[in-house]
Order: C-alpha cells, then sequence, then structure tokens
C-alpha cells in the first residue's frame, strides 16, 4: 500500500516551501529539523537583508515558517535526523531519532525519537554550510586575526546594524571583501563557482556603505558574477551610488602591521603589486555541502558528485531528480544555489513528489526493479 | 598570429613554434598549466615582480593563450628573471608559472638561443663544478673578488681556508674544492647519469668550451673506471 | 624509547597572534595520501619503499596527514651550501644528534642534488634529476639508513621528483634503466624528510638538555620557500602554531627553548636567493634580502637574530647585510640555523661546533644575550689552530668540541 505522506528533511527556505505546497495541495507533509527551530542558515547564521531584494531576512522567513505551521497538513519534527531509510518509491519506511546536533536545544526530539515515518516520497533540502577559511591556500589568517571575518561574520553585524572593527568596537574607516575564497579553486578541490557570493558581497558592500558612510569600501574579485537583474539592482547601484571599489585581482595575503590589518594582492588591471591597509577583511567564503547533506545522502542511499552535493543525474532538464527514483531534492542540497533558484526547486520538488504519490496510488502501482530500492546503511 | 606587435620578427614563426611544441611535450607541462583567469595571485607573491618588469601571470597567459611571438619574447627576455621560489605554486587553479618557466628555460638551453647563452655567461664556473665534482659549492669559492658586495669576512674566510676546514670536527668537510669528500665512484655514477639522460648534449649547445673540458675530465675517470662512452 | 614517541605538547597559542578562533582541521576534507600510489608502485615490482626506521614520531602535516620522522638511523644528505660556505650548519646537525645519542651516518657516497644549478641554469633536465636524486636515494639504501635531508632545495626538489617518478611513468622507466646501468635499485624513501622536521620532533629532548637561558631572546623566523611552497602538503603545520596557518617547522623550536616568536608582515616573502640571482644577479637578492626581509623585520620586530631552516636562506640574509649597512639602510641582525641555535641553547661552542666565524654580520651581541663569553671562546678557538697550523693535531675531532 503506497503511502500519500511526503517526507521533507530539512527545515530551511526550500524545506518549508516544499511543505507549504505540499500542504496547499491538501496532502501530509512531515518536515524533519536537526535543529531546534526553523528557517534553516539564514536563521541559524543572523542573516541581515537577503540577496538581491535587500528584504529583512528574518521577517522573509518568519513568513515563511508560519506559513508552514500553520497548514493543517504539515507535521514539524524539530530536533530530529532521519537515521534509517528502507523501502522504495511510494512505501519509504523512514526511522527517526532526536539529534545529536548540539543546535538540538533543551526541547528537542520530544515524542519522535523512534518514530518511523511511512512515506511515498521524499525531498531533500539539506543545504549548504560555508566554506571554513582554515582550509584556504591562501594566508587569509583568519584564526589569526579577529578583524578577518566572513560573510556569515559580516550579516551578524550587519542584522544589528552595528559593523564595526572587531578587534576595536568602532565603526571601520576601510574594509575590503576577497572573492571566491573556497570556491573556483583546485588547490582546494572546490572547482565550482558558488554564485551567491559576488551579490552578496555587494549587497554588504552596499549595507556597509549605508551603516557607516564614511567608510571606504573595496571588492577583490576575479570575475564579478552578477548576472540577469543583480547587475542593476546591485552591482550597478554599489558602484555608482554607493561607489564601492572594484579592483580586479585576487588577495594572497592578509598580513598585521601595527593595529592594522595589511592586504596584499595584484592589481591586475594595472599590472601591479599593491599593498593595502585596511580594518576589516570580509572572506566571501562558497558553498560546501552541509554535514546534513553528506550524512543523509549515504542514509537515502543518493549518489554524491565530487564535491559531495548530492548528484542530479539529468541536470537542467530534471534538476530535482536524485539517483533514486521517489527521492527529490531542492536547494543547496544539490549545488550552490541563490535563494530564487533555492524556492523554484522547492516548488518543483512539491510537484513531482506530489504527483508520484498520486500516481502510485491511483494505479497502485509498484515498482519491481530492485535497482530502485535504497538501501539500508549497515 | 599574436596580439601583439611582434619583437622577434627576424626569427621565422615554425622555428618559434617547434620550440614551443618542445615545451608542451615536456612530461610534466600538462601538470604545470591548465588554464588561467588572471587573479594576480602569483604575481602577489613574486619577489621578482617587485625588482623587475616580470609577471608570471603574463607568462601563465601567454602559455594558455599558446601565444607563439609572446611566447618566444618570454624566453629570450622574462624567464631569467624568476628566482625559482615556486611561491606562485599557490595559484587556486594550480598551475606551476614556476615551473613552466623552468621547461621554457630547458627549451632555450637545449636549443642554444643566444639569450640562453648570455644568461649563462660567468657561470661557467659553477655548472663546471657541479657537473664535474659532485658538489655545487665548494669553501674555494669563497674569494673577496666573486663577492666584493659580501664584505671583509669573505677575505678572512679565504686567508685561512685550509687550516679552517681542518678546524672541523666532521671527517667529510676538511675539503676545500668540493663540498664534502666524495668518492671516486660516487663521481663516475654522476658522469654516467649525465651521460645517459643528455644533459651533456645541452652543455653543448650552450657552452663550447665548458663541453670539451667537462668531457676531458670525464673521460679520463670512466675510462679509469672500465666505461666507455 | 617506545617506537612511536609522541613530540612534547606546546600549550594552545603558544605562538599565535590575538584571534579567539580555533581552527581545527577535519580528515574527512585531507587530499589523497600520496602512500596509496607509492606502495601500489612497489607491489607492481616498479620500485622498493624504504620504510621510516622505528623510532620515529608522528607529526601534523598541512592538511591533516601524519607523517613519520626517524629518530636515528639517518643518512644524512649534506647540503653543499651548508658544508661550503657555512658549515657551522651541517655541524651543528651531526652535533645535535651525537649529543642526543641517536645514531647516524656521514656519507661520502653522496652527491650533492643538482637542484640549485638546475633552477639557476636549467642546463639539466626532468630524468637527470631525478637520476641524482635516485641515486642518492638507492646509495642511502643499500647502507641500510634513512635518508635525512639537510638542504630545503634538495628536499623540496626530490618531492618534486617523487611526484613525476610517481606518475610520469616513462620518467620513471627512463630513470629505472640509467639505475640498471649503475647496478642500483629504484628505491623510493617512504617519507622525504627534511632536518629541521627531524629537530622539531627532537624538539622536546633538546629543550630537555637546554643549557643556555634563551628567555630574553627576541627571535624572527624565515620559513625557506622550499621547504613548504613546493608539494605544500608534505610541510609540518601544527594547530599550536599560528593556528595551524603558517607552518610550525622552527618556530615550535624556539618556543620549546624558551624564546619569543616575534611576527613581522614580510614572512611569507622569499629570501631573495633566487639561485642565479645570489650567483650573478646579486642586485635582485640584496635588494630584496635587506629592503623586503631584514629592514622590515627590524622595524616591526626589531629581532635579536633571523632562524631559518634552510642553506640559501641564512647565506642570503646573512651575506646580503654588509652592503646594506655600508649604505645605511636599517639592517645589522645576525642570521643562523635553527640548528645552530639548538645547539647552542644546549650549550655547543660558537666557534668549534657553530662556527660562526663563518658568518658575516655581527653575531657576538648575541652571544653575550645568550651569556656566552664570546672573547674567551674565541681564544679557546685561536689555540685549537695554532695546534692545527704546528702540526700537533691534523683535525679538530668530536672529541676536542665537547
Amino acid at each position: 500500500m503506497s503511502s500519500d505522506t511526503i517526507l521533507i528533511i530539512g527545515g530551511g527556505p526550500a524545506g518549508l516551501e516544499a511543505a507549504r505546497l505540499i500542504g496547499d495541495l491538501g496532502q501530509r507533509a512531515v518536515v524533519v529539523e536537526k535543529r531546534d527551530a526553523l528557517g534553516g542558515t539564514p536563521i541559524y547564521e543572523h542573516y541581515a537583508a537577503l540577496t538581491h531584494n535587500f528584504r529583512d531576512a528574518e521577517e522573509a522567513m518568519n513568513e515563511l515558517i508560519a506559513a508552514a505551521k500553520a497548514n493543517p497538513t504539515v507535521d514539524i519534527r524539530l530536533s530530529s535526523e532521519v537515521v534509517s531509510c528502507s523501502g522504495a518509491a511510494g512505501d519509504f519506511r523512514v526511522k527517526l531519532a532526536k539529534s545529536g546536533n548540539p543546535a538540538a536545544g533543551a526541547n528537542g526530539g520530544a515524542g519522535v525519537a523512534g518514530e518511523e515515518i511511512n512515506a511515498g516520497a521524499i525531498i531533500v533540502a539539506t543545504g549548504f554550510q560555508h566554506f571554513d577559511p582554515g582550509r584556504e591556500t591562501q594566508m587569509y589568517g583568519y584564526y589569526e586575526y579577529d578583524d578577518v571575518i566572513t560573510l556569515a561574520d559580516a550579516e551578524r553585524m550587519l542584522k544589528e546594524n552595528k559593523f564595526v572593527t572587531p578587534s576595536k568596537g568602532t565603526p571601520p574607516q576601510r574594509v575590503c571583501f576577497i572573492q571566491c575564497v573556497g570556491s573556483r579553486d583546485r588547490q582546494i578541490g572546490n572547482e565550482y563557482c558558488s554564485k551567491v557570493c559576488c551579490g552578496i558581497s555587494s549587497k554588504q558592500a552596499i549595507e556597509i556603505r549605508q551603516q557607516v558612510p564614511d567608510c571606504k569600501v573595496f571588492i577583490f574579485y576575479i570575475d564579478m558574477r552578477m548576472y540577469g537583474y543583480w547587475e542593476n539592482e546591485i552591482y550597478w547601484p554599489a558602484q555608482e551610488k554607493y561607489r564601492v571599489q572594484y579592483v580586479k585581482g585576487i588577495i594572497t595575503e592578509i598580513i598585521r602591521k601595527g593595529d592594522r590589518l595589511v592586504v596584499r594582492g595584484e592589481d591586475t588591471t594595472m599590472g601591479r603589486p599593491m599593498e593595502v591597509p585596511m580594518d576589516v577583511v570580509v572572506l566571501a567564503v562558497g558553498m560546501e555541502p552541509s554535514r546534513g547533506t553528506k550524512d543523509v545522502a549515504k542514509i537515502l542511499g543518493l549518489k554524491q558528485n565530487k564535491y559531495n552535493f548530492i548528484e542530479v543525474p539529468h541536470g537542467g532538464l530534471d534538476p530535482t531528480a536524485t539517483s533514486v527514483p521517489g527521492i527529490f531534492v531542492a536547494g543547496a542540497a544539490a549545488g550552490p544555489k541563490d535563494l530564487d533558484d533555492t524556492m523554484a526547486m522547492a516548488g518543483a520538488a512539491a510537484m513531482k513528489a506530489a504527483a508520484l504519490t498520486r500516481k502510485l496510488q491511483i494505479s497502485n502501482f509498484k515498482f519491481q526493479n530492485s535497482n530502485f530500492k535504497t538501501q539500508t546503511p549497515a | 598570429m599574436g596580439l601583439f606587435a611582434d619583437k622577434y620578427p627576424d626569427v621565422a614563426y615554425q622555428e618559434k613554434e617547434r620550440l614551443w611544441e618542445q615545451v608542451k611535450a615536456d612530461p610534466r607541462y600538462p601538470s604545470y598549466l591548465y588554464g588561467c583567469y588572471e587573479c594576480g595571485i602569483c604575481v602577489a607573491a613574486c619577489p621578482s615582480a617587485r625588482f623587475y618588469d616580470f609577471s608570471p601571470r603574463k607568462i601563465a597567459q601567454a602559455a594558455a593563450r599558446e601565444d607563439i611571438d609572446l611566447i618566444y619574447e618570454q624566453m629570450n627576455d622574462d624567464v631569467w628573471n624568476c628566482s625559482q621560489c615556486f611561491s606562485c605554486n599557490r595559484c587556486p587553479r594550480q598551475n606551476s608559472p614556476g615551473g613552466v618557466i623552468t621547461i621554457l628555460r630547458e627549451v632555450a638551453v637545449k636549443n642554444g638561443l643566444k639569450s640562453a647563452k648570455q644568461a649563462l655567461e660567468g657561470y661557467s664556473r659553477i655548472i663546471y663544478k657541479i657537473m664535474g665534482t659532485g658538489t655545487q659549492v665548494s669553501p674555494d669559492m669563497l674569494q673577496p673578488d666573486a663577492f666584493p658586495d659580501w664584505g671583509p669576512q669573505v677575505r678572512e674566510v679565504s686567508a685561512d681556508l685550509e687550516l679552517w676546514r681542518r678546524a672541523l670536527p666532521p671527517e667529510t668537510l676538511h675539503t676545500t674544492s668540493t663540498g664534502w669528500q666524495v668518492d671516486d665512484k660516487t663521481i663516475i655514477e654522476l658522469y654516467l647519469i649525465w651521460h645517459n639522460t643528455g644533459v651533456m648534449d645541452m652543455i653543448a649547445e650552450v657552452d663550447e668550451g665548458l663541453h670539451m673540458i667537462l668531457n676531458d675530465v670525464m673521460e679520463e675517470k670512466l675510462e679509469e673506471a672500465g666505461y666507455e662512452v | 624509547m617506545t617506537a612511536t614517541a609522541t613530540a612534547e605538547v606546546i600549550p594552545y597559542n603558544a605562538v599565535n597572534t590575538k584571534s579567539s578562533r580555533k581552527f581545527e582541521r577535519q580528515a574527512e576534507y585531507a587530499p589523497e595520501d600520496f602512500h596509496d600510489h607509492l606502495f601500489e608502485l612497489e607491489a607492481e615490482g616498479e620500485w622498493i619503499v624504504q620504510r621510516v626506521p622505528e623510532p620515529y614520531v608522528e607529526v601534523m602535516t598541512k592538511f591533516g596527514r601524519k607523517k613519520k620522522i626517524p629518530l636515528e638511523m639517518t643518512w644524512h644528505h649534506k647540503s653543499c651550501g651548508q658544508c661550503g660556505h657555512i658549515p657551522g650548519y651541517s655541524t651543528a646537525i651531526f652535533w645535535l644528534n651525537r649529543k642526543l645519542d641517536l645514531k647516524y651516518t656521514d656519507p661520502t657516497d653522496q652527491t650533492s642534488c643538482t637542484a640549485w644549478n638546475y633552477y639557476a641554469s636549467a642546463t639539466s633536465n626532468a630524468a637527470a634529476q631525478a637520476g641524482v636524486a635516485m641515486r642518492n636515494f638507492a646509495a642511502a639504501y643499500e647502507t641500510g639508513y634513512y635518508p635525512l635531508i639537510h638542504c630545503g632545495t634538495s628536499y623540496g626538489h626530490y618531492k618534486e621528483v617523487r611526484e613525476e617518478m610517481m606518475h610520469h611513468a616513462e620518467v620513471r622507466h627512463q630513470v629505472r634503466d640509467v639505475m640498471k646501468k649503475l647496478g642500483k635499485p629504484l628505491v623510493m624513501p617512504e617519507e622525504i624528510v627534511h632536518y629541521s622536521e627531524w629537530i622539531h620532533a627532537v624538539r622536546d629532548r633538546i629543550a630537555a638538555k637546554q643549557k643556555r637561558d634563551f628567555s630574553n631572546l627576541a627571535v624572527t623566523v624565515h620559513p625557506a620557500c622550499h621547504y613548504y611552497k613546493l608539494v605544500q602538503e608534505d610541510a609540518i603545520y601544527d594547530p599550536d602554531i599560528y593556528g595551524g596557518q603558517r607552518t610550525a617547522t622552527v618556530s615550535a623550536l624556539i618556543v620549546a627553548l624558551g624564546a619569543e616568536v616575534r611576527d613581522y608582515s614580510t614572512w611569507f616573502d622569499c629570501c631573495g636567493f633566487g639561485f642565479r640571482h645570489i650567483l650573478v644577479q646579486r642586485d635582485f637578492t640584496r635588494s630584496f634580502a635587506t629592503r623586503r626581509k631584514i629592514e622590515v623585520m627590524k622595524e616591526e620586530a626589531n629581532p635579536d637574530v633571523v632562524i631559518t631552516h634552510d642553506t640559501g636562506c641564512v647565506t642570503t640574509l646573512d651575506k646580503s647585510q654588509f652592503v646594506g649597512q655600508a649604505h645605511g639602510l636599517n639592517v645589522g641582525v645576525p642570521v643562523m640555523s635553527d640548528a645552530q641555535f639548538a645547539a647552542l641553547a644546549m650549550g655547543a661552542h660558537p666557534y668549534r661546533v657553530c662556527q660562526l666565524h663563518w658568518h658575516s654580520t655581527d653575531y657576538k651581541p648575541l652571544l653575550e644575550k645568550m651569556g656566552i663569553d664570546h672573547e674567551a671562546a674565541w681564544a679557546e678557538f685561536q689555540e685549537d689552530l695554532k695546534k692545527l697550523k704546528s702540526g700537533e693535531k691534523e683535525y679538530l675531532t668530536w672529541e676536542d668540541v665537547g
């Protein structure tokens, strides 16, 4: 007997949007979230404003959370994680347990220990994590200097409207961004572009100029990837209205001179080495598969690509299908994604999952081919 | 046809192409150059770029574009400025501009380019030392006229060299014309390596005189040891 | 002695700046270990892999791989620049082995790696360079001792040779044929080990035998390019030294000896050696060594001494200061190797062992700070020379130097 329940793993933007849509179709969705709160990375990492439309991230995420919570056919399991999965499309048996994540919190896992969900389809929305700059080949000293921060650290300060030089607590006079940290890098093994960092850096550069008008802001880049409307909505305003200075050339080292940082690199358009003092350096760290994405891929038996994101075998023509029938993927679990793509994928995955479960119920069709079975980990 | 005015129009394009093909044929080349998106990391890390009109990024770009005229120009005018410190190995594309330069230099030497000969002028003494004795640096190279800028301390060393060498506790270091005491058998093995890997032919291309002297020294020792060259 | 002694643990942030963050390397991000390929080739009969002898110490490398550092039965692959121009460097390495009672051999069946010439003049090629390396490795293997490489350039170059030999069968086979003509087996050591890694591994033992107090010394460290920039994944990194973001070799020793490591902004820069430049284009070398290194150290850290761990760096940083001084530059910092510094800490004679009279920049104020009566020491050494000159003694021996 096939189930019409759809299990959604991950309660970030993609998972919440998929849950809401499945609920709107009148079908049952169960959202499993490892942390003790919904909202995913934008909430957990205290994002300030969303790229590209500058909406307040918390407010936007709260709307998504409210929509999912208010839906009578959406069940939410906080502080829970998937520990095993058996069965096949139409009849997955998925065991949950209280999550071992430190962020599970005190109210975590209530009532879910040992719960088994019988799901007709699964949507994986386990997302990404930021690249850890300790693994960077260039000498960025994230673990040496507190005034070297990441995009995520900057979001937190911008959200509080208190962008300061961390070591001094005073507003900075010069800030720079270094692009492609942990992305487009064969040394590190992340050859892909993380897609959003150019936009986010430029967005943050504008916010810094708004919050600290006297501060000079530089962006050191290899290529500015501001496709579509990001060009006119972010890049040009950053240059024309906010006078953010874009320099083609990447920093090789951040060093300290006195109580200030100095960045060294080549200004490639001018063709000469440069050394520039900075108060704060923001590393535009890229995306890597989250711990959850890597774990869930293993538990569900999903193929992963060489970067450990979940593989999408049919590429752009079927961006939510995974290597296992009946299991779909949405958002950055499948590779670097901006919010627009994430939300569109969530809709597509919800649609595909719902359509599949309905089809299976109507025809009572069962997959016979053993290749379609998922594996239960030992 | 490259994008810039050709600095060496007298050298036939086919000749430049032939040299470039030799560079690419080196088994190391594919792992020394993948592609270049001009981030400038190599230049920022490069000591020579701070002193000379020299850019490892331009070396990588010219190679990536296969700009034959420009590569030929670099093979003559730029490569000898590199300090081979390999700071440029930090390239996020995992290129090694310094490694490309190693190969460019090697091809320049192997083909006896005039610029390579000029670059090696005043250098034959050192090549002779390493190839002939098995140790590159010897105490007797420390002469005040060779290192006038190192100050009076060089004179002190050279004045009492033999005595100062005898005042070294390690038994192998009492030498003055080699860095340490090297066995004859070891030297002969080294000569066999030079002969069997084409290095003697490279020397013949850049410095005939040196080649002759080295050959004399080696032949005698090799013959004594029963090897035919 | 246990088979795998663990080096003394230095407290966290032993050498660090002012960060509140701590980096922890995760094994899952470590690149593939080259040993898989190394041993595969051995299994296929392509070469012999010489194993690191016990006892060894395991140290952490850049991406989290553990590297075995042999403590004794070491075959000392000497450095031409050290032996030729700064022989106190090599002497100090041997002296440390003797004082720590660790068995070693100082071979005469050894040539230079010839990489200095190769990087300077390109009058050689990949096969010849690999041939020279493999001849030396085979010579070590035949003695039963394990290669310990004194020179940073040889160390970096041999690691490159290893890469080429592993990944290019045509180079490997060409070199194998040459070795056959020499009647030697093709041998690749399990690990290519630099002497400064050995010092790093025994730094706790050195500190345990320390006789001179270094707590009033300020030190700047110049990490050698060919030590950590060539085949970077093989260099020692430690979360306790600069948060694991710079090589720990040398700095960890200085800390173990109780001296203060001072940071300066051009630490990543090359010394200016340049291989050909030090020989035929010294304007570049002098300018770089004084303007980018020594002057910056002076201004930002005002050290008592610069400690480094490679031949070319000691020579370049030391000898280049003479002209700088004549031109009124802010220079004048003595330069020596970690081996000499460690030996001085353990009570070595500054002239008989460390042979500082081969160095150029004034080291006497440093010796005074170390509590060494350099005038008395020099007088003792002059007495030695007298005996050598008169023929009373032929050589100064290990027994003579204490």
